[in-house]
């Protein structure tokens, strides 16, 4: 009941569609610096947990209690936005659903995709459910990334999961003519989902960029909790 | 025995393992004139660091029994312990913070905070032993002793402040910088024990003038005249700074940091200035005892010689003058042929040979006073026993014991063998509270019980070593237990008549999960089963939980109230209502969902990166949950849950997927459900060896 409650409250449910989180390969959340990329992926991720399902969050940025703590942050905030929950049995349930979540933080330098590889190859040897979607936050896209994004893409094929990237876009620099930011311009055949995350005095709008048919679809969300606001 | 208590300190040296606790023992021993000549672990001259007395430790070059030794230094009495990093033998650790009034925590300067530093932080948070942190290794390539401060900052909660700066890492690692005294410090001569102390090069100047005004400002919460000479700009005397230190420290609201490389005879001394400068005296630390005279009421201890003595028997040893029994004494005086009480079976016996322990060698004394540590010969007592004088009764509190997880059938092979398995089963189970020995009625095999792998190979290797008993083990298991998972009725009535007196009984109540192991609460009201019978009952609930009526393994964490009964005139007992009680338990059982729980490790391990993936698929495999991995240079960190039952043989599978270059460490953290498909294992296989029988 709570799990039906708390899906239903998610941001990602609203913005996004819940069935649509993993329906293709890459997705994208795009912001400046400091809006709540990361913070919007891990609501992403969390909804996925809610499902019973399984994911793995990569950081390139950030060490990973830092991981652990928006996690933390991120339930949180999805069980305050449905009013009072009996304490019990929201640690319960995070407690039911909190192993399903991998998170793994690498050194950007060093990142070689052979290493998701790996562990991902672990999980059809034991029998193993695989995780339903990769959070990949930090990978910098001012910087070609094209033969990772290529390396990522057979990773996505060959495990059918679903890849969503923080991608960091700067306040001096124009969008492009499809009003995409300039980092995604290069690979935007590659996405087959995009979210843009717009400072708006002081809340934040969200706005579909690509999502099939579903373009400028536009949402509001609370600034500090990433929740769909009540105002919006 | 230095009497003048301000000059006495008993500190451990605690850290995850390989980060060179007993390598800087060994340098600690030597600069006090200890020994003469410093032995490495695992040292090529094969002799092996003086602290590693054990064969097998001298061997395997690890700390498996904690060793006590002491020292001299700037004419204070320095008692130390120097204890095991394997987690398999916390419990040594556990003890020996027990009685101890400070810690230098060794870190690694390249590791950084690893999974076992944590767990001895814990300890020491348990015990509110004060400490300082010594980063080693500073030779080491990739060494980063300011990234180790912010870990313990980061990960430990530790307020660390760098109290030194290094003069070069790595290979050019020469000295530290003390920001106190604002000198540069070298180690020359062949043991690095000629400290010279110089000025501060000039291209470090500006970098340790900036390090020492931090150390300053975070120092200067603990001294409102540090803080008064700061805000009027008066001198900084090294006094004030030093005052205010000692005042955190041991307050434990700050940790001072030191750098140095044991290894490389780099920077001991100035943490043995520390250690006298820093650390707690006996006289700063408050101890409580219970007065069992008094309603259990605490009072304070005072390390005062003419008060009636009180003291703690925190290790016992068997050697070959006996039983050696090692003592705190917190308060008082053991002198040779002074009466004493064990305060836990209230027997009488006198102090005999007195002596203070260096390693494994002895050294006779007259007495042993309060705020020192010692031994004395032919008690027959246990571990965590407290000694008082006549006059008093007090108790001290008792240490944390861990229960066993995992067991082993160990058959002898021969007669003699069998023999000398059970003397020497008889003294490990006195030494050892977490290593645990019973016979299996229905095998007749001896089984041993313990806290990981290594912990019960090394008591087997020991039989042998020590005792000449060869055994046969059995493949090591689990630890299982069970539990219910709902609330169940029982109502259940015991009648008996075959001639004679009968035997009558009936009880009422309910089970339910609790997290306690065992709780009975009685809710019998009107007499309705009289008074002298309601220990019977609890008892006889008591004794089902040893055995689990599911699949015989012990049953944890059940609440029994009972509500009503009723009794017969003649016929009812306390057998009768132990038999009741147990009708009414295996009732209730059966309805409540039993289930097995099965103990979790945390499993940690420290990988080359390029074998990180490998490693996380290797838990994977193993039914179990990674909590995470994190890069760090190098190396990469898996944390991850892990049942036991799955790790059985996990190094020598690590080590063909690292190519030997990973190693990990696992620790005791929670029992949980086991999986269906798991449970339906093990009763299978139950079933199985119940039919061999």
């Amino acid at each position: 009941m709570l799990k039906k409650d708390l899906i239903l409250k998610s941001p990602v449910s609203k913005t996004l569609g819940i069935e649509n989180i993993q329906d293709g390969r890459f997705g994208a959340v795009i912001s400046r610096a400091g809006v709540g990329k990361t913070s919007f992926l891990v609501q992403i991720a969390i909804t996925q947990l809610l499902r019973n399902k399984k994911i793995l969050h990569i950081s390139l940025v950030e060490p990973i209690e830092k991981i652990n703590l928006r996690y933390s942050d991120g339930y949180t905030n999805l069980i305050d936005s449905i009013g009072y929950v009996d304490p019990q049995k929201a640690l319960r349930l995070w407690e039911d659903i909190y192993p399903n979540k991998v998170g793994i933080s690498y050194n950007e330098l060093t990142f070689d995709t052979e290493k998701i590889r790996e562990y991902l190859k672990s999980f059809k040897k034991a029998d193993l459910a695989l995780p339903s979607i990769i959070v990949m936050d930090g990978l910098n896209f001012d910087k070609d990334v094209s033969a990772i994004l290529e390396k990522l893409d057979h990773l996505s094929q060959e495990f059918s999961v679903f890849i969503w990237f923080s991608i960091r876009c700067h306040r001096e620099e124009k969008l492009c003519a499809d009003g995409f930011p300039i980092q995604l311009e290069n690979y935007k055949t590659l996405f087959d989902k995009a979210l843009f995350l717009n400072p708006v005095e002081d809340k934040i709008e969200a706005i579909i960029l690509k999502d099939g048919a579903r373009t400028d679809l536009k949402f509001k969300l609370d600034s500090s909790t990433m929740m769909i606001s009540e105002e919006g | 025995m230095i009497r003048d208590l301000k000059r006495v300190r008993n500190i451990g040296i605690s850290a995850h393992i390989d980060s060179g606790k007993t390598t800087l023992t060994e340098r600690i021993l030597f600069y006090t004139a200890r020994i003469h000549k410093i032995n490495e672990v695992r040292g090529k001259d094969g002799v092996g660091a003086t602290m590693d007395s054990m064969e097998l430790e001298r061997e395997r070059g690890i700390t498996i029994a904690s060793a006590a030794t002491y020292c001299e230094w700037d004419k204070h009495n320095i008692n130390i312990i120097d204890t095991p990093g394997h987690v398999d033998f916390t419990v040594e650790v556990e003890r020996s913070l027990r009685v101890l009034d400070g810690v230098i925590l060794v870190l690694c300067s390249v590791s950084g905070v690893q999974s076992q530093s944590i767990t001895v932080d814990q300890q020491m948070k348990r015990y509110q032993v004060p400490c300082i942190a010594f980063v080693n290794k500073c030779d080491r390539s990739g060494a980063n002793p300011a990234k180790v401060c912010t870990q313990l900052r980061d990960k430990l909660g530790h307020n660390s402040v760098l109290m030194q700066l290094p003069i070069g890492l790595e290979d050019k690692h020469e000295g530290i910088i003390d920001l106190v005294s604002m000198k540069a410090l070298y180690f020359e001569g062949d043991n690095g024990e000629k400290v010279l102390s110089k000025d501060i090069p000039a291209h470090m100047m500006d970098d340790a003038r900036k390090a020492r005004e931090e150390m300053i400002d975070a120092v200067s919460f603990f001294s409102e005249s540090l803080t008064d000479a700061v805000l009027e700009e008066k001198e900084i005397t090294t006094e004030l700074i030093m005052e205010a230190v000692r005042i955190g420290t041991i307050s434990r609201q700050m940790t001072p940091v030191f750098l140095g490389s044991a290894y490389k005879n780099k920077a001991v001394q100035p943490l043995l200035d520390a250690v006298v400068d820093y650390l707690p005296s006996p006289l700063d630390i408050e101890n409580q005892a219970i007065d069992m005279n008094n309603n259990e009421e605490a009072v304070i201890l005072e390390s005062s010689f003419d008060k009636p003595t009180v003291a703690l028997a925190f290790k016992l040893e068997d050697g070959q003058y006996g039983q050696l029994t090692y003592i705190r004494v917190y308060q008082g005086c053991i002198n040779k042929g002074d009466t004493l009480i064990n305060s836990r079976d209230g027997k009488k016996f006198k102090a005999g040979r007195l002596i203070r322990m260096h390693s494994n060698q002895m050294e006779d004394v007259e007495a042993v006073p309060a705020g020192h540590i010692g031994a004395m010969f032919g008690i027959d007592c246990a571990s965590g026993d407290t000694f008082v004088s006549p006059q008093i009764n007090y108790t001290l509190l008792a240490m944390h014991i861990m229960e066993p997880v995992i067991s082993l059938s160990v058959v002898p092979k021969d007669n003699k063998a069998q023999i000398n398995m059970s003397k020497a089963l008889n003294r490990f189970t006195k030494e050892d509270p977490t290593f645990k020995t019973y016979v299996d009625h229905e095998t007749g095999d001896t089984i041993i019980q313990g806290m990981g792998e290594l912990h019960l190979e090394v008591y087997v290797e020991r039989m042998k070593r020590e005792y000449g008993a060869e055994v046969i083990t059995g493949q090591p298991r689990v630890a299982y237990r069970e539990t219910i998972t709902q609330k169940a009725l029982f109502n259940y009535t015991h009648k008996k008549q075959t001639g004679g007196a009968g035997q009558y009984g009936r009880v009422s109540g309910f089970l339910e999960p609790c997290d306690e192991d065992f709780l009975f609460v009685n809710k019998v009201t009107g007499g309705r089963i009289p008074t002298n019978y309601i220990p019977a009952c609890e008892h006889g609930f008591k004794a089902c939980m040893e055995k689990g009526p599911k699949l015989e393994f012990p049953v944890t964490g059940i609440k029994v109230t009972l509500e009503d009964g009723a009794y017969h005139a003649v016929d009812s007992s306390d057998m009768a209502f132990k038999a009741a009680a147990r009708g009414g338990f295996l009732e209730a059982y059966a309805k409540a969902k039993p289930v097995i729980k099965e103990p979790i490790m945390k499993v940690v391990i420290e990988t080359p990166n390029e074998f990180q993936g490998s490693c996380m698929g290797l838990i994977n495999q193993r039914r179990g949950i990674i909590q995470g991995s994190q890069e760090e240079g190098v190396m990469s960190v898996v944390e991850s849950q892990v049942p036991l039952s799955e790790m059985f043989g996990f190094s020598t599978i690590l080590r063909s997927a690292t190519q030997g270059k990973a190693q990990f460490t696992m620790e005791f953290s929670a029992y949980k459900q086991v999986p269906q498909s798991v449970a339906e294992e093990i009763v299978r296989k139950k079933l199985e060896e119940k039919s061999k029988k």
